[in-house]
């Protein structure tokens, strides 16, 4: 939102005593942010009033005109000027030889062989309003010669607040709510605002509520004999620089409220307005707005409907049958308070978000009604002292809103600031802000006046929040928490998650990325996945929650396939299963389809390290009949540790691989992470080591039609005291390399006993038909 | 005769120092203490001698023999103890390191600092209710953070929560005041995507319930959490702000970290950079988590973990931290 300082200028006692260049800073930490802060009218000089005396057609041009003009000297002035509206009496803008506009300096030079002495100009070119169709027209009264900076409020400063910090202040919608602010933050008094006061001695209009709850206040106003419907040139000066378009007076005050009270306004010319009424729109129906655009409308958009037709849509725009139109004389005013949530439901529905909207989305106040029409009508009184008030100002409003009532204590005030508060202070601050004041022994009594209870300031809080602000967010100091030091609990999850990616990462190089929650729609078609599963609302992409955190990576996996021929990515993230979330650690390996052993190894490698190294825990893998088409049937694995199901280990299928790149192949794992989590680390005993060497046998088995898991439950079967341990040494072809560590606690092994040992091996070998090459 | 003897000494001093092969030495062994080395002609000489040449050279020349033969095996020694190099000593060797995703050695860092003021980190779910991720933090039905623009729904009644501030209901429900949490999460909004906009990006919820908690804490705990995320001491400010879960709220704002505070485009010539919104805890939401609001206060704030980890890293591109493109995210080491 864009403020004049001019514009706060006016309602604040003292003004010149602020330095409205800096105050700005304070601003934003006292109130809201603010974006920028520019001067502006900077960019001329040396610009007078002129009177046009004289005024000839350019021999040698069809549209310029020779103009002699009086600038209160001696002599008059000769300037050529293309303008249309040139004429003799006229008064209008004038750059004198050695001004500038633009930072251009202005020269006597000739314009097709005529002389032309400094320049008339317009209000874009001396960028004070868009007009650019002719040179300006100041009034008759002004003395020619004058600098017209001195006549009118050309030298301002434009700040610019963000919208998004002032969606809990509908009091500062407008500037006399930024001037109230400004007047606290730095003890100056605030000026009333003038109005004209109407008699009640005419007939109420016809207005109707139809829903209370939508529509709590609703004023309207006819004046008739409005003759003069041109904007003054201060106010168009001001709606330009605040971002508004001078269209004629009777909307361009409708708006100037708006940015003076923040409350929006309608005018109707009074011609077509027979009986209002609020209500809502039916189902269905159409309706062209005041910019020409048709509009759907629903039954939960209120309208404001005028001898049952629709009149306009209640707080966002106006429709184009009830427009000001350039005869009108008479005039309806509108000037209501729509329910916050209504109005925005509505601009979000129909894609219509207006300056209007925007403020009624805020809570209003609804007391603020009659003091804008009264406003409207003082400054419409100003332009048109003829003007006829011609009907009573009729005021629907069911149920009025009176201020609100709070009890600040003040242990709780001093507890939230860090320090003991003065009364002094606390009152001063609460009234400069409008609120009233008892102070009690410990206690403040507050009123919190009605531009300020629709929403903002409820609770005591919102009063401390008050006091904190002005009183100096920047006197408040970090100070550290004086709290027992109790043990707090211990949730592991995070940890844990640490952990594992730092042992993934720093263990096994592999890279942590991050994904969606949902699948990647376009991928899951081209390779031919379907999938169902909890679904984003209003989305047709994209709209599928994962039930599978590897399947999910897929896309990730395809795009650095294009850099990299193999590599390690892993992934905690949540899955969505049987509408639960779940918790899932995803380990990929993709590379080379000729490596897919390696690759395979490896990952079951990596899992059973994992569990090992963090939970001094075993893996143990059982197959898997994997039912899914995207996993390869024959290479699933069950990941069991402590007898329970924590994961698995798949093969992404060859026709799906296949779509995402050549010849490659994609590992994956999936731990169940939230069942990691609850698996505590075994905690294992000191064991002593033995006194005595050990001796290693190693024995090469062919297998013929059976696994190494086979093997292995063979080996588990035999049992002797003196196995150490056993482990697999090496796989050629069919023939795999077992060696025994043999050893015992209490003696050096001799002879006998390894011998005794290999015998009783190669039975147990030979009851299994397995044999020992030699 | 002595100088014959020194001369013999000095050349084989000569000749070991530029040799340093085994088999070259024994060459030399050979050549000087042989059986057909002078040394060795010279004591077979010795008998010939009469018996005061004998007296005057025979243990001369025995002790040189000792002294040469000792001189050769301790070059012998030498070569022995030398490590034979027969490799390029200067040649490059590359471990491959993996990486962490630098919102998580950001998460890790502001964790860490919390973990040591007491604070215990929650973890919460990612798919939750109306109830907690709005309703509890005093967020009204007709609020626009709940339209359908900036909240994805689920089919099932559910929804992807938008922030983790839920955690502070949860956290509170099973927990109770006293309270001190932090809960770094993922959360989601509807939100298209670019350069700087994600739908979704990682936050971390702090809150503290006790009795007695000052505005002043509040800042104390998020300038703290700076410091450690930057490594240095940040100035940071306090703005008012608006957030219905808190009360009264506030931003925080540090100086900007680009240009030291001086103004420059990534703060917007403001020298400060909104970063850290949180607030004293709302009545309402202490109530929703079965806390009394007469008896205990608190503070809670919010950390954007995707921006603090942006800034920290200078990324410009908010769409790399989910694209998985290992080129980028490789060069995340892990401190």
């Amino acid at each position: 939102m864009l403020i004049s300082c001019n514009k706060l200028k006016s309602y604040i006692k003292n003004s010149d005593n602020i330095d409205w260049l800096n105050i700005w800073k304070t601003f934003t930490i006292r109130t809201a942010e603010v974006e920028d802060v520019r001067e502006v009218g900077n960019t001329f000089d040396g610009v007078v009033v002129a009177e046009i005396k004289e005024c000839e057609e350019h021999p040698d041009s069809d549209h310029m005109h020779i103009l002699k003009v009086d600038i209160g000297e001696d002599d008059l002035i000769q300037v050529v000027c293309g303008a249309p509206n040139v004429r003799v009496g006229l008064k209008t803008a004038y750059v004198k030889v050695g001004g500038h506009i633009d930072g251009m300096e202005i020269s006597a030079r000739p314009l097709r062989g005529v002389m032309s002495n400094g320049m008339c100009c317009s209000g874009r070119e001396l960028s004070i309003s868009d007009n650019h169709e002719g040179i300006l027209e100041l009034p008759d009264e002004w003395n020619n010669g004058e600098d017209i900076k001195k006549l009118l409020p050309i030298e301002d400063i434009i700040v610019e607040i963000d919208n998004k910090s002032l969606t809990n202040r509908p009091d500062l919608w407008g500037h006399f709510g930024i001037a109230r602010e400004i007047c606290a933050i730095t003890n100056h008094e605030l000026i009333s605002l003038q109005v004209l006061d109407i008699e009640n001695n005419k007939e109420d209009l016809d207005i109707v509520i139809k829903n209370s709850e939508l529509c709590y206040r609703y004023c309207g106003l006819k004046i008739d004999n409005i003759t003069n419907n041109k904007t003054p040139l201060d106010m168009q000066i001001f709606l330009y620089y605040v971002g508004m378009r001078s269209i004629s007076l009777l909307v361009d005050l409708t708006n100037y409220l708006m940015l003076e009270l923040g409350q929006p306004m309608h005018a109707f010319d009074s011609r077509v307005v027979k009986n209002i009424e609020v209500g809502l729109a039916n189902e269905g129906d159409i309706y062209t707005t005041l910019d020409g655009v048709e509009r759907h409308l629903s039954n939960d958009i209120l309208m404001i409907k005028n001898g049952n037709e629709y009149f306009g849509i209640a707080g966002i725009m106006g429709g184009i049958t009830s427009e000001i139109l350039p005869d009108t004389t008479g005039v309806f005013l509108e000037s209501a308070t729509f329910n916050a949530g209504v109005i925005r439901r509505g601009a979000v529905k129909l894609g219509l978000r207006t300056e209007a909207s925007a403020r009624y989305e805020k809570s209003l106040d609804p007391n603020m009604t009659d003091l804008a029409i009264k406003r409207l009508a003082y400054l419409l009184k100003k332009e048109n002292p003829e003007m006829k008030i011609a009907s009573n100002l009729t005021d629907i409003y069911p149920k009025k809103l009176e201020e609100g009532h709070i009890v600040l204590d003040k242990r709780t005030l001093n507890v939230y600031m860090g320090r003991e508060m003065e009364d002094e202070v606390v009152a001063g601050i609460l009234e400069a802000l409008g609120f009233k004041v008892q102070v009690k022994d410990d206690a403040y009594n507050v009123v919190v006046p009605t531009f300020r209870a629709t929403k903002d300031i409820k609770i005591k809080e919102d009063l401390i929040e008050e006091i904190a602000r002005i009183y100096g967010l920047e006197r408040l100091e970090p100070k550290a928490l004086k709290l027992d030091l109790i043990s707090n609990e211990l949730e592991d999850v995070f940890n844990q998650e640490i952990d594992a990616k730092e042992l993934l990462a720093k263990r096994f190089d592999m890279h942590e990325v991050h994904s969606y929650i949902w699948y990647d729609s376009a991928l899951l078609k081209r390779i031919g996945i379907e999938k169902d599963n909890v679904r984003l609302l209003g989305k047709d992409a994209n709209n599928i929650l994962r039930d599978n955190l590897s399947l999910s990576l897929l896309n990730i996996v395809e795009e650095n396939f294009k850099s990299y021929s193999n590599f390690k990515i892993f992934e905690i993230g949540t899955i969505i299963k049987n509408n639960q979330n779940v918790r899932v650690l995803s380990i990929i390996n993709a590379g080379e389809e000729k490596n897919l052993e390696n690759m395979y190894n490896e990952i079951k490698g990596v899992v059973k390290y994992l569990f090992k190294v963090l939970k001094n825990k075993n893996v143990k893998y059982t197959d898997n009949v994997n039912e899914d088409s995207y996993f390869d049937k024959n290479l699933g694995k069950i990941i069991n540790v402590d007898n329970k199901r924590l994961g698995e280990i798949n093969v992404i299928s060859k026709s799906v691989t296949s779509k995402l790149a050549k010849k490659k192949m994609i590992v994956c794992a999936d731990i169940l992470f939230d069942s990691y989590v609850e698996i505590e680390k075994e905690e294992k005993l000191a064991k002593e080591v033995s006194k005595y060497p050990t001796v290693s046998l190693d024995y090469t088995i062919s297998l013929n039609d059976i696994k190494y898991q086979d093997l292995k439950d063979i080996l588990e079967e035999f049992r002797s005291n003196l196995i150490k341990e056993y482990r697999l040494m090496g796989v050629y072809e069919n023939k795999y390399t077992i060696r025994y560590i043999l050893g015992s606690d209490t003696k050096t092994l001799e002879q006998k006993d390894i011998e005794t040992f290999k015998n009783r091996f190669m039975e147990h070998l030979d009851k299994h038909n397995l044999g020992i090459l030699v | 005769m002595e100088e014959k003897i020194l001369k013999i000494k000095e050349e084989l001093i000569s000749k070991l120092s530029s040799v340093d092969k085994e088999a070259l030495v024994l060459n030399l062994k050979g050549e000087y203490v042989g059986k057909k080395s002078e040394i060795q002609d010279l004591l077979v000489s010795l008998k010939d001698m009469s018996v005061e040449d004998k007296r005057k050279y025979g243990s001369l020349i025995n002790n040189t023999k000792k002294e040469l033969e000792e001189l050769i095996n301790k070059k012998l020694e030498e070569i022995e103890n030398n490590i034979n190099i027969s490799f390029d000593d200067t040649l490059d060797y590359e471990i491959n390191n993996g990486s962490l995703h630098p919102v998580t050695i950001v998460a890790k860092e502001v964790t860490d600092i919390l973990k040591r003021m007491g604070f215990t980190i929650v973890s919460g779910p990612e798919m939750e209710s109306e109830y907690y991720n709005f309703e509890a933090l005093n967020i009204p039905k007709d609020h626009p953070a709940r339209d359908m623009q900036d909240t994805y729904y689920l089919d099932n009644g559910m929804l992807l929560r938008t922030q983790t501030s839920d955690n502070q209901i949860h956290a509170m429900e099973k927990y109770g005041a006293p309270l001190r949490i932090c809960a770094p999460g993922r959360t989601f909004r509807n939100e298209d995507v670019d350069a700087s906009h994600e739908n979704t990006f990682f936050q971390l919820e702090g809150m503290v319930i006790d009795k007695d908690i000052s505005i002043e804490n509040l800042m104390y705990v998020m300038k703290c959490v700076l410091r450690e995320v930057f490594h240095k001491e940040v100035e940071v400010r306090l703005r008012p702000g608006f957030f219905p879960f808190t009360e009264p709220s506030y931003e925080l704002d540090c100086s900007c970290l680009i240009c030291g505070g001086k103004g420059c485009p990534t703060c917007k010539n403001s020298g400060w950079i909104e970063l850290i919104p949180g607030g004293m805890v709302h009545p309402n939401v202490l109530r929703a988590g079965g806390i009394d609001p007469e008896v205990y206060n608190g503070f809670a704030f919010g950390i954007g973990l995707t921006r603090l980890a942006m800034m920290k890293y200078k990324i410009s591109d908010i769409r790399v931290l989910n694209s998985g493109d290992i080129r980028y995210l490789k060069n995340f080491d892990m401190k």
